[in-house]
């Protein structure tokens, strides 16, 4: 049963590309789109009495058969991609008839979105490392695809760089496995931790893995191309980017959390995911471009959700990944109705101008993204404080009210009244609005109580931002050092490959100095 | 006669994480495009040795029935899903090259 959920969107994948060669009517291939969106649905809510629903396909054993399966691990991730998607579907059908141009044909995109419904579904239920990697790969090398399908300026570049990023770091997360597969025998995560020996080499092999999850996950030190290429993708693609693609790899990372031992790993992981938070906020904040504004707050916000892997919380990072994603799609959707009609990026040109529903979406998704309690935003950040000590409570903090900042800032360049004019209610308006209600109405269902600190933090960043306003340190901009060409590209490309290589010589280090009796600091 | 040269350290995995090596140089200093692909080229055939070489059992013979003696199939297996994404990947990235060349070049566009 749980199999169907990942083979009906493949299937209808093959059959919107079968139909459409045969010339069949556009109506007829929306239909069908939204008919393979739709259709994991059904087995996922008949799958949702008996949890945890695990099976290996084909009725093998363990030791022979995939296994794959529906439980409190993979269940928020699920459910995110199961309301993002079907909203993403009817967002995208209204904003590619809109934005038709030259280039690649809107049903083509269609068809690239449910290989990667696909691709993000099985990788979520697999609970077999090789399986995992190989849906990782279908779900990145789709994404990329779809970033390059852009008509944006420079989409191609990123495109480019995504992909080189990409294959890095897939090549050592394969490396990883292999090595696990020799220390274990298996790849079936239950087996492996049957025969889990933790000694030098499997450390350095899940040590591998990890960094090569935080390169898929887009996480600070190894970030360089996720900004570009959630900025430079159609909106309803930027959505699903930020709000899903990113999450498969923390996925990964649960597994290895789950099934194998990751405490050697603690203190780096958290190092890098304060970086990750911090660096996404200051990037943030000087962005003009608004939806790059959005890309680098997912920099930021990855890193709240490593921080929930770091200390060893699987379900306050389910609850981060899900309350992010409906935030975060939720978000680029609402900002790419104003950037299509506009015709402009830049935040300072942006206006509401009349459009009070949309303010009001916007402003409750930013409360949501920020950790205010009453949304489902605020129960993962308690849950995830729980497991911090003293004065990591404060840096985590300094984090929220950096993030409730960055919300505060694009709130306020966006407001801009011009009640004279009248702007007609859009549909596509509603579905940033559901989003935001889910993920309000989710909160209210888990911890209906309402916290006095969050006004605290509230207040502080209002403070913060009108600091920032008029000392004029926002009028500043990040200098660019690579010129716009392609030996400005390789150039990057090189510097990116060497941050990585060193990046895993450095936690490789650590975990040898600690561990593995190598005294070097 | 390898062996006699290598003293029997060369095995295919060590062969594996030599070309990975070498790709990841090319990867850190070449400024071509293509001359990246082909380092990417490089480091793939390197994990699949890499992975072909953990199957491999000395004086084994291939996996077919009866199963006596042979060498461990998995990682043969896997490594061909490997080699398939690869060859699409690669031709992704050349026709991405191309595009680049034909669209992004020449205007006058900040990062």
């Amino acid at each position: 049963m749980v199999a169907l959920i990942v083979a009906l969107p493949l299937f209808f994948a093959f059959l919107f590309l079968l139909t459409k060669y045969f010339g069949i009517h556009r109506t007829y291939l929306k239909g069908i789109f939204l008919l393979g969106i739709l259709s994991p649905l059904p087995v996922f809510l008949l799958n949702m009495s008996d949890l945890p629903a695990m099976t290996v396909l084909g009725g093998w054993t363990r030791v022979a058969g995939l296994e794959i399966g529906i439980d409190g691990l993979n269940f928020f991730f699920l459910l995110a991609s199961f309301i993002v998607f079907p909203m993403v579907a009817v967002y995208s059908l209204k904003h590619f008839d809109k934005n038709e141009e030259v280039g690649v044909s809107s049903s083509s995109k269609y068809f690239l979105i449910l290989l990667l419904y696909g691709g993000i579904l099985g990788s979520l239920v697999s609970r077999d490392l090789f399986n995992y990697a190989v849906y990782l790969e279908i779900t990145s090398i789709t994404a990329i695809i779809l970033v390059s399908s852009s008509n944006a300026r420079g989409a191609k570049f990123a495109s480019f760089r995504y992909l080189m990023l990409y294959l890095i770091s897939s090549v050592f997360f394969i490396f990883a496995i292999g090595i696990i597969y020799v220390k274990t025998g298996y790849l079936n995560l239950y087996l492996i931790q049957q025969n889990l020996i933790m000694d030098k080499e499997m450390m350095i092999a899940i040590t591998l893995a990890f960094v090569a999850l935080i390169t898929k996950a887009g996480i600070f030190p190894l970030h360089f191309w996720l900004p570009e290429a959630h900025s430079k993708a159609d909106t309803p693609v930027s959505a699903l980017l930020s709000g899903l693609t990113v999450k498969v790899p923390v996925f990964g990372m649960l597994l290895f959390l789950r099934y194998t031992s990751i405490d050697f790993l603690i203190v780096p992981l958290f190092i890098v995911s304060l970086c990750s938070i911090y660096f996404g906020i200051f990037m943030a904040i000087f962005q003009d471009d608004v939806k790059k504004f959005l890309a680098y707050s997912t920099v930021s916000q990855m890193g709240f959700i490593l921080v929930g892997i770091s200390t060893l919380n699987i379900h306050a990072t389910g609850l981060y990944v899900f309350t992010h994603s409906m935030a975060k799609a939720g978000l680029f959707m609402g900002i790419g109705i104003l950037i299509s009609s506009h015709g402009n990026k830049s935040i300072s040109e942006l206006t509401f101008s009349g459009r009070k529903f949309l303010m009001v979406t916007i402003v409750l998704l930013a409360l949501g993204i920020g950790g205010v309690s009453p949304f489902l935003g605020g129960y993962a950040k308690y849950s995830i404080l729980k497991n911090l000590s003293k004065y990591s409570i404060y840096l985590f903090y300094i984090g929220s009210i950096g993030t409730l900042t960055l919300f505060t800032r694009l709130i306020f360049e966006l407001t801009e009244f011009d009640l004279r004019e009248k702007i007609r209610f859009e549909f596509k308006e509603l579905v940033p609005f559901i989003l935001a209600l889910v993920s309000l109405g989710v909160g209210i269902y888990y911890y209906p109580e309402f916290s006095f600190t969050d006004i605290i933090l509230i207040g502080l960043a209002v403070i913060a931002f009108i600091v920032l306003k008029y000392t004029k340190v926002l009028k500043w901009k990040i200098p660019h050092y690579y010129e716009y060409n392609e030996e400005g590209l390789a150039g990057q490309i090189n510097f990116y490959t060497t941050v990585f290589v060193v990046v895993n010589i450095l936690f490789i280090l650590y975990v040898l100095n600690f561990y593995g009796g190598l005294h070097i600091f | 006669m390898i062996d006699s040269i290598t003293g029997g350290y060369l095995t295919a995995p060590i062969a594996g994480i030599i070309l990975i090596m070498v790709g990841l140089y090319g990867l850190m200093v070449k400024k071509d495009l293509i001359k990246q692909v082909i380092c990417i080229n490089i480091i793939s055939p390197g994990v699949v040795l890499y992975f072909t070489g953990l199957g491999y059992v000395s004086e084994a013979g291939a996996p077919l029935l009866p199963f006596v003696n042979v060498v461990d199939p998995i990682p043969a297996t896997l490594m061909l899903t490997t080699l398939v994404i690869d060859v699409a990947v690669t031709s992704f990235a050349l026709a991405l090259i191309i595009k680049i060349e034909e669209i992004e070049i020449g205007r006058d566009e900040k990062w």
